[in-house]
């Protein structure tokens, strides 16, 4: 146990290390200028420094699917961490080369430094822009900046609408095309590629490396309004890592590899003078007999007061249960349940220019069998399903 | 009857010097003057500034210059213009850079800088104080104070 604290603490230790480094490169090099039709550098970064605890020892709290343990109620740092930098190579008015960087706690328990994009940017006309490389995957809206906490009101993206997105990024390409229609906006994206990346499940990974993923969006402007529809699918390459222990029947029943997997969602943002208004919904539908089919979403609205932003939201997700008469396959579906709601309470206060403090209660409301969101699936039913979770954070970008 | 006539013009004079005073202090949107863009709405001017788009309704390609920080009239701009506060335009900016998807405009630190930036760049698009847009760019939309 003390080591596993030593072990966290040097860790953030780490963390800070890199902090200060990357803060003082950032100094050295300066801020980015991009002088016209030249040849620029830029250096960037992005962190959240978190802690959070819950009401339960039962399981463990995770931001997402991609977090091999999480928050129990202790105070713990591991959950919402993360430092990011970004070096870019503004080539010319059409090319662009960027590199991101992130440490934070994931798949196999360190923190070891991840290129999260590599990719080259080109803009062959000012309403078309061209990605390869390694690239984030718009899965649903905000998708490729949730770990960017300085970017959104609250601590984090609404756990029930993104816990099944453990998905980042993909070695492909992506076209987005703005079409404009007046004073509003339509624009269009595509993107292909080949996911890359480990889900860590019980002691195992499952490895989505090489997995096709293809998806696309059609997105409104109306003046402060915001209308999005997305659909993304993935076809896993690898079964679930269960082992040997189940019967060849139940595995192949439960097999994953090859299959794939829709996702549906639907975003509203109102973003005006101090109001900032979200509504998501997502659908989900596994082409696998492991994992249920789910529907999600999320209600958030905040009002700015000066510096202070008071935020309430509520989330839900909910699994439809399938049945099978198979008592192996069964328990291994009834892994992937998830069934409740959660009430969000918060305030955003930036506090300096670039720094923004944040403190949040999330009241999960749930069914004893809702396990699939966490870790460390409790045994013997202990889980009550309802849980409280405290965080503070503060989040900085420079 | 003179003294009421002078006490009338004097009321309609200042009447007049009034808006005028406050004009002063409003800021504008300028662009280049020959760009062909004569008037804009506030949905075309949020639209460029945020990135939404990179080319005016006529086509021609835009290229917007944002002020520092560290300059009043960028918390004056974005407040006239959205009622939006500045830690709020860099969380949009962040969303759109570490997602990967944009860079924000240039940033400059005085108004002369702008207009030097609006006058040598053909889609140049600024914002300065009225007082300050002179005969180089043109004023396409003007926010309340």
């Amino acid at each position: 146990m003390l080591v596993a604290k030593m072990l966290r603490l040097t860790d953030a230790l780490r963390l800070l290390k890199l902090l200060a480094v990357s803060c003082a490169f950032a100094q050295l090099i300066g801020t980015p200028v991009l002088a016209d039709q030249e040849q620029t550098f830029s250096l960037q970064g992005f962190g959240t420094l978190g802690m959070a605890r819950t009401t339960s020892n039962d399981l463990e709290f995770v931001r997402d699917l991609s977090q091999p343990g999480g928050i129990k109620k202790n105070w713990d740092g591991r959950g919402d961490s993360v430092l990011g930098l970004q070096g870019g190579w503004h080539i010319n008015k059409e090319f662009e080369a960027v590199v991101q960087a992130t440490t934070r706690y994931r798949y196999d328990r360190t923190y070891h430094p991840e290129i999260s994009w590599a990719f080259v940017k080109y803009d062959p006309t000012p309403n078309l822009t061209l990605r390869a490389g390694r690239l984030g995957t718009e899965f649903f809206m905000m998708a490729d900046s949730r770990w960017v906490g300085y970017s959104f009101l609250t601590v984090r993206p609404p756990g029930d609408y993104f816990w099944y997105l453990p998905f980042y990024s993909i070695h492909g390409l992506d076209a987005a095309y703005t079409v404009p229609l007046g004073e509003h906006l339509l624009r269009i994206k595509a993107f292909y590629g080949h996911s890359d990346g480990k889900i860590p499940l019980a002691d195992r990974q499952w490895e989505i490396k090489d997995s096709p993923m293809l998806g696309g969006f059609l997105e409104y402007q109306i003046a402060s309004w915001l209308i999005r529809a997305s659909y993304a699918n993935i076809t896993f390459k690898n079964n679930l890592p269960l082992g040997t222990l189940l019967p060849a029947s139940s595995l192949e029943y439960l097999a994953t590899k090859d299959r794939r997997t829709d996702y549906y969602s639907l975003g509203v943002v109102y973003d005006q003078g101090p109001w900032q208004v979200q509504l998501m919904l997502n659908h989900i539908e596994q082409g696998n007999n492991a994992l249920e089919d789910s529907n999600g979403g999320y209600l958030l609205a905040g009002y700015r007061i000066a510096q202070v932003t008071p935020y309430l939201g509520y989330s839900w997700v909910r699994s439809e249960r399938h049945a099978s008469p198979d008592p192996y396959a069964s328990r291994v579906i009834a892994d992937s349940h998830s069934d409740q709601k959660t009430s969000i309470v918060g305030m955003r206060w930036d506090v300096a220019r670039n720094v923004a403090v944040k403190a949040q209660w999330d009241g999960v409301r749930g069914d004893p069998t809702s396990i699939f969101p966490y870790r460390n699936d409790p045994v013997n039913g202990r889980w009550s399903g309802k849980m409280d979770i405290y965080s503070l954070t503060v989040d900085f970008v420079f | 009857m003179p003294v009421r006539r002078l006490l009338l013009l004097c009321l309609i004079s200042w009447l007049l010097v009034q808006p005028a005073a406050e004009v002063r202090a409003e800021l504008v949107v300028v662009v280049n003057a020959r760009c062909g863009v004569a008037a804009m709405t506030r949905n075309e001017v949020v639209n460029l500034f945020f990135g939404r788009t990179r080319q005016f309704f006529n086509g021609v390609e835009a290229q917007p210059v944002d002020m520092l920080d560290s300059h009043p009239d960028r918390a004056r701009f974005y407040n006239a213009l959205l009622g939006k506060d500045l830690s709020e335009i860099n969380a949009y900016w962040s969303r759109q850079v570490f997602s990967g998807r944009m860079q924000p405009p240039t940033k400059l630190g005085s108004p002369e800088e702008v207009l030097k930036w609006v006058v040598s760049h053909p889609g140049g698009i600024g914002f300065v104080e009225l007082s300050k847009a002179d005969a180089r760019v043109r004023v396409v939309y003007e926010l309340a104070p």
